[in-house]
């Protein structure tokens, strides 16, 4: 009797927990996978079953697909440079020194500001008109005229990515910064006697060690890239033209503007899909990558 | 991998179960959109009196006093809605509660809140081409009956005809009753124009060209005209408007079928392309905010704004060129087709919420914001609202708090407005014109390839 109690007490004891994330995480799924075998609007949720039309229509809609290019574009560009930037942050600030406190305080400040007063302060600052950067930019004779970050058709993406890669780069220096931390000392100090030089320590101790949670980082980061969505309504809108609609935004006009939520559902389906792929491929691609590094 | 399929397979076959068992929702026959001329005349109430109509507005306070009650606004009127909140409060004991939201986003949140069945909001103020969505997702009670009960001291025929069907009517039935009155007119800094000994245009060859000095002449220190052309459809689609009504053409024809390629539309898109040359960087990123930002500081020589600009340019808080602005009709469309409009963009009516909990005091609430008394009032404060009601326009009051000369605009406006369409169909059709006329303003597609795709994607759509 005791032996059946011990035994299933773990399991009774998480039961709770795992309901609670069963209802909060498959329920929804389910229901979304639901309307978008229908036609569903807002107001008549489950609306004619029609089977896999909603897929057939998300599969020749040109705006979904280039969304799709421009989510990955995205993603793959910020992520890129937040990790290297927080990585070489945290490297530059892993030592304890004088201010070393204040100073990773000041480096997280954009993790803690809302998204939307982000948003605020970068609209301000592109402003073609009263904004700082076009101001100096004008100031400094490096532009005749000034320059519309957010309404140009070439500068719009890169704007947005700049805004982003500010948001979110604390987020990899705080991630790096505990990696680097953890890195065990006797290597070093064992290179130390040894006599080797810095760039030597860096190369065959430091990066071999840390890659492992770099990797995990840029993938965490890459996943949470995919669904950027406040600074694009924030700033663009989507526009100009569609050079800034990325799949989040996209599904949310579907789904909230036109009030399609049966279409709105599909796309969410596909683009769900889609990280799933990605998410399974890069986890490989890291397990690859790490038994080459050992 | 096989652990992986056989829950994928579970996922889909519970997904598929769940939507094929779902009752089909009976479905609302669509009508075609509606063509954009507003109604020459307001409707007749469709039903007989069966009780003599009220004579007062009177609220009464027996059925608010304690009671709480919401009042969902947009962000730009929360200063009429603050006042609204506090005249309310006073005559009729309750508390009011404001849901305030950006300006794009008040028909998902009303509908969303009736078909989540949160049902928070008590009452609605809501953008007018959205009404078709909000009947059609049954969020606004049918006010048949209380235009009937309320006829004596309602007088619905001192309502503009512009806004009263528009604003109010789908099919025979009226759901709620107009507010802030919202046409475009067009506004001119004067010091800039008589800087280079220019007239405000009468037609959009002359805009251009007024435009077109003034930027060239300022090298970047001021700009020939501010046009919002930020990817909004409020926004973008009401400037395009502007165009298109004066050049004759509309979105759809008599028979509500799309005609948004015309050649008179095309040469109107053709017109804001080239005109966005020379206006406020850039146009593609202007809206309300950066168009205001360039007036306010003398930036911008004209601008295609609201009825309400005038007073709030004479805010010295937030103005810099006080009682230095003159205002205009909208420029006339060239050609025979071409004649003087004025588009009726971003006008809001107010509803009573089908989830309100405390229906009868949002009906009180409903009968306070439309008496004509309370109209005056808050017509007379700085705050985005604009009279709907030809009692008001001609109120001695009203004329002072804008002036002569943007009481009698109005007033011409009034003649040749045109208004967009209110079908429930119109927020999935806006979306694809929204694109491309975005597309067209950043030279991604020509004005005429633009259009071509829009009036393919409604044919599509209307199916």
């Amino acid at each position: 009797m005791n032996a059946t109690i011990e035994k299933y007490t773990p399991k009774l004891m998480a039961l709770p927990t795992f309901i609670i994330l069963l209802i909060i995480s498959l329920v929804p799924l389910i229901y979304v996978l639901g309307i978008s075998f229908t036609d569903s609007t807002i107001s008549k949720p489950f609306n004619d079953f029609i089977w896999f039309e909603n897929y057939k229509k998300a599969l020749t809609d040109e705006v979904f697909g280039d969304s799709l290019v421009n989510t990955l574009v995205f993603a793959f560009v910020v992520t890129t440079i937040q990790t290297f930037l927080g990585f070489v942050l945290a490297f530059a600030m892993q030592r304890e020194r004088k201010l070393s406190g204040v100073l990773r305080t000041l480096a997280l400040l954009p993790l803690f500001t809302p998204p939307v007063a982000i948003a605020m302060i970068w609209r301000l600052i592109y402003d073609p008109n009263q904004g700082m950067l076009n101001y100096y930019m004008l100031k400094w004779g490096l532009v005749s005229a000034p320059a519309a970050f957010l309404g140009d058709k070439t500068l719009a993406f890169p704007s947005i990515m700049l805004a982003d890669i500010w948001q979110w780069t604390p987020f990899c220096f705080l991630l790096c910064l505990a990696a680097l931390q953890s890195l065990p000392r006797d290597p070093y100090e064992a290179a130390m006697v040894d006599g080797a030089s810095a760039w030597y320590v860096f190369k065959r101790l430091t990066l071999p060690m840390v890659a492992p949670q770099v990797i995990v980082i840029f993938l965490f980061r890459f996943l949470i890239a995919l669904k950027v969505f406040d600074l694009i309504y924030m700033l663009t809108f989507g526009g100009p033209g569609n050079t800034t609609q990325v799949a989040s935004f996209y599904i949310y006009r579907v789904s909230f503007k036109q009030f399609q939520t049966g279409y709105g559902g599909a796309l969410s389906i596909l683009v769900l899909i889609l990280i799933s792929v990605l998410a399974t491929l890069l986890t490989k691609g890291r397990e690859l990558l790490l038994k080459r590094v050992e | 991998m096989k652990k992986l399929t056989l829950v994928l397979s579970v996922f889909v076959v519970l997904a598929m179960l769940l939507a094929a068992c779902q009752p089909a929702a009976t479905p609302a026959p669509e009508k075609p959109a509606e063509p954009t001329k507003a109604p020459e005349k307001p409707a007749e109430p469709t039903k007989a009196p069966e009780k003599p109509p009220e004579v007062s507005a009177a609220v009464n306070k027996e059925v608010c006093s304690g009671k709480t009650i919401k009042f969902l606004t947009i962000q730009p009127h929360n200063v009429a809605a603050q006042n609204l909140q506090t005249w309310f409060q006073e005559v009729s004991g309750a508390t009011v509660e404001l849901i305030v939201v950006p300006y794009d986003n008040v028909i998902e949140k009303a509908v969303l809140d009736v078909t989540s069945g949160a049902n928070e909001v008590d009452v609605v103020e809501y953008w007018y081409p959205g009404l078709g969505t909000l009947v059609e997702s049954n969020v606004l009670e049918n006010l048949d009956q209380w235009y009937v009960d309320n006829a004596g001291w309602l007088k619905a025929d001192d309502f503009f005809p512009t806004y009263f069907d528009t604003f109010t009517k789908i099919g025979n039935s009226r759901y709620g009753i107009p507010y802030d009155g919202d046409m475009h007119i067009l506004w001119y800094y004067k010091p800039l124009l008589e800087k280079y000994n220019l007239k405000p245009p009468a037609t959009w060859d002359e805009y251009l060209n007024v435009c077109k000095t003034i930027t060239e002449g300022e090298k970047g220190a001021a700009y020939g005209c501010a046009i919002m052309g930020a990817k909004i459809p409020l926004i973008l689609i009401g400037t395009f408007l502007n165009r298109l009504g004066s050049y004759g053409g509309s979105f759809f024809d008599a028979n509500g079928k799309p005609v948004v390629n015309s050649p008179e539309a095309v040469a109107a898109l053709e017109g804001l392309v080239e005109q966005s040359k020379y206006a406020l960087p850039t146009a593609s990123a202007v809206a309300f905010d950066e168009a205001l930002g360039g007036w306010f500081t003398g930036k911008v020589g004209m601008v295609e704004f609201w009825t309400d600009l005038g007073s709030m340019t004479d805010d010295p808080s937030a103005s810099k060129i006080v009682g230095q602005w003159g205002v205009v009709p909208l420029p006339k469309g060239p050609g025979d087709k071409g004649k003087v409009v004025a588009s009726v963009n971003a006008g809001f009516g107010v509803g009573v919420s089908t989830g309100s909990k405390n229906k009868e005091c949002a009906f009180e609430f409903l009968k306070f914001t439309a008496d004509p008394e309370t109209a005056k009032r808050y017509n007379t404060v700085v705050g985005g609202i604009d009279p709907v009601r030809k009692s008001t326009l001609d109120d001695p009051k009203y004329i002072e708090f804008v002036g002569k000369e943007v009481a009698d605009a109005i007033r011409e406006a009034h003649k040749n407005a045109v208004a967009w369409p209110t079908s429930a169909l119109w927020f999935k059709l806006q979306e694809p014109l929204n694109d491309n006329l975005s597309l067209a303003l950043t030279g991604q597609k020509t004005p005429k390839q633009a259009l071509d795709d829009t009036q393919k994607a409604w044919e599509e759509m209307l199916k």
